[in-house]
């Protein structure tokens, strides 16, 4: 494995436990992504594999290197996407993204070659001479991502690549997150954008409150979640939810949407309990379909108790 | 050697290009005090001397550097602590103390010009002929970068940039009222004139008249007792820069 991380655990000055006994491994040409809410200790643990921070204990090796002991090769091993803008105001998109290659040891030749295209393909032409200043903060993330990516790290590491940024960017800017991982790279992605990780990665972990809740490919995730089905509803808008019923299993009440889970026999129940609050004006719309990654993670992270069935890689 | 001559290049470039939004403005603000100090602070006195003249003019520049050492640098490192910048850079396959040197020299180069019009207007407007020794160059390098490093110190000594903002207020006031760089030292009570003989600030101005004017100063003294702060600076900033969290 390319990135070994072996029972990391992160304790702040004030006994605040950012990771608990982390492990995971991620290898080349891999798309990992790390998955959980606000302040579940994800940005902490990438602190710690770029060397900003140290584990109070545990180990961090990449390509075999002690990184803890050694973080300067972790600095030449990961290029990193941060989640809070990248410090450009002064330099135009070009010079940010070329100036970065350098850094990172590319030929100027080749800087200028690879920066022309992450420009094009991410549709960056019309700011390429703009001052990072005054472009908006969706086009500062692509041009952040491209800075990591003009010259990638044997790890490169996207923390919220996708924040402030438009449907068809985003898309393009997902193949070339894959393109990384395709020349070899293996890609850790932080988000807590579970959907879109869904397409992208080839493993995840899911981490709430420092901890490991759930670790695999999305399918063998979502295989626990058994033959259940989710439900969807979307209240109308200033519309308090129904009082709901037994056989709608661990049920989550996200601002206008409650999802749940709902077995095999019960459909049709279902079917005809959600047309019903279709017909009185309670909801907008429902959908029934098979379990999506999002159900795991909200169970795993709602209800912190379900860890144990999840431990297992695939 | 030479990865480290062109990760400090690329830095430079980094840092000059990344600060270019307000470096025009700071030029500008830097000769507008350099020329504010000499004209404002001549006002207090009923008369001014060639003495008073020389003290004043050679003075002018070294509160600058010190001000933008001890003031500026801190104050701009708190807020890019702040903001992540810090957090960014420092993940650059980039030893961290190449950045801050970097930083030094482009805070360096964004001083100089204030320096040498207030030092040329000054002898101007006194009427006095400069004493230019070539040992001005080592000299002016050598207060700029002991009052950039010491600012680093402090800037990565202290978390919360609140505190450095506030820090540093009381650093200029004390530096501007109670220490000889406008004046000579023995118009200080004496317990502080017993304080600014270890502090590096009457030092940092003994070089700026030992090396600009004919004023008797112990050039040697000086140069030593800068060049041991200067070291202090580097080494502490050097210590706390390699910290993690």
């Amino acid at each position: 494995m390319l990135l070994e991380i072996r029972d990391v655990t992160k304790i702040y000055k004030g006994k605040i436990k950012a990771n608990d006994n982390i492990s995971l491994a991620v290898s080349e040409g891999e798309v990992f992504g790390l998955l959980g809410p606000n302040g579940a200790g994800k940005t902490t643990l990438v602190n710690q594999i770029i060397g900003l921070a140290v584990p109070t204990s545990g180990m961090i090796t990449i390509n075999g290197v002690n990184i803890v002991a050694n973080p300067g090769y972790a600095r030449e091993a990961c290029s990193f996407q941060a989640q809070v803008q990248a410090p450009i105001s002064g330099l135009s998109v070009l010079q940010a993204i070329e100036l970065v290659g350098r850094i990172r040891g590319g030929r100027k030749p080749d800087v200028r070659k690879r920066a022309m295209e992450l420009i094009e393909k991410l549709e960056l032409v019309e700011w390429q001479k703009t001052m990072g200043l005054i472009i908006s903060g969706g086009v500062r993330r692509l041009v952040a991502f491209c800075m990591a990516a003009v010259t990638p790290g044997k790890i490169v590491i996207l923390d919220e690549p996708t924040n402030d940024i438009d449907p068809l960017r985003r898309r393009q800017l997902w193949q070339e997150v894959q393109t990384l991982a395709k020349r070899g790279s293996a890609v850790l992605l932080i988000t807590h954008n579970v959907l879109e990780a869904e397409r992208v990665v080839d493993r995840l972990a899911i981490v709430d409150q420092g901890v490991i809740r759930g670790m695999g490919t999305p399918a063998s995730l979502k295989e626990a979640e058994g033959d259940a089905m989710r439900l969807e509803l979307i209240l109308e808008p200033k519309t308090a939810a129904p009082s709901l019923p037994d056989y709608l299993k661990q049920p989550v009440i996200i601002n206008r949407r409650i999802l749940g889970q709902v077995q095999p026999a019960d459909i049709p129940t279902t079917i005809a309990w959600a047309r019903e609050l279709k017909e009185v004006g309670t909801i907008e719309e429902f959908s029934l379909g098979p379990a999506t990654l999002e159900d795991v993670y909200i169970r795993l992270v709602k209800n912190p108790d379900d860890t144990a069935n999840h431990k297992e890689t695939s | 050697m030479a990865k480290w001559f062109r990760s400090y290049f690329l830095m430079l470039k980094w840092v000059f290009l990344a600060n270019r939004t307000w470096l025009t403005m700071n030029l500008v603000i830097q000769m507008c005090i350099a020329v504010g100090f000499i004209f404002g602070i001549s006002y207090f006195y009923p008369a001014i001397t060639p003495s008073i003249a020389k003290y004043l003019t050679t003075g002018a520049p070294t509160l600058i550097l010190i001000t933008v050492g001890l003031v500026m640098v801190p104050q701009f490192v708190a807020w890019a602590r702040a903001d992540g910048t810090f957090d960014y850079i420092w993940s650059l396959p980039v030893p961290r103390m190449v950045h801050t040197t970097a930083d030094a020299t482009n805070m360096f180069g964004s001083m100089l010009p204030g320096i040498v019009l207030s030092v040329i207007f000054g002898s101007i407007y006194f009427d006095f002929s400069l004493n230019i020794s070539p040992l001005v160059i080592p000299a002016v390098v050598m207060i700029s970068l002991c009052g950039t490093f010491l600012g680093y110190t402090m800037a990565f000594a202290v978390s919360k940039p609140m505190t450095t903002q506030v820090l540093t207020q009381v650093i200029v006031f004390a530096v501007m009222m109670f220490s000889p760089v406008m004046y000579p030292a023995s118009q200080l009570p004496g317990w502080l004139q017993a304080v600014h003989k270890v502090l590096p600030v009457q030092y940092m101005a003994d070089l700026s008249r030992g090396t600009l004017t004919d004023l008797d100063v112990n050039l040697g003294q000086a140069f030593a007792v800068v060049g041991a702060w200067l070291i202090a600076g580097f080494v502490l900033t050097w210590f706390l820069v390699r910290r993690r969290q």
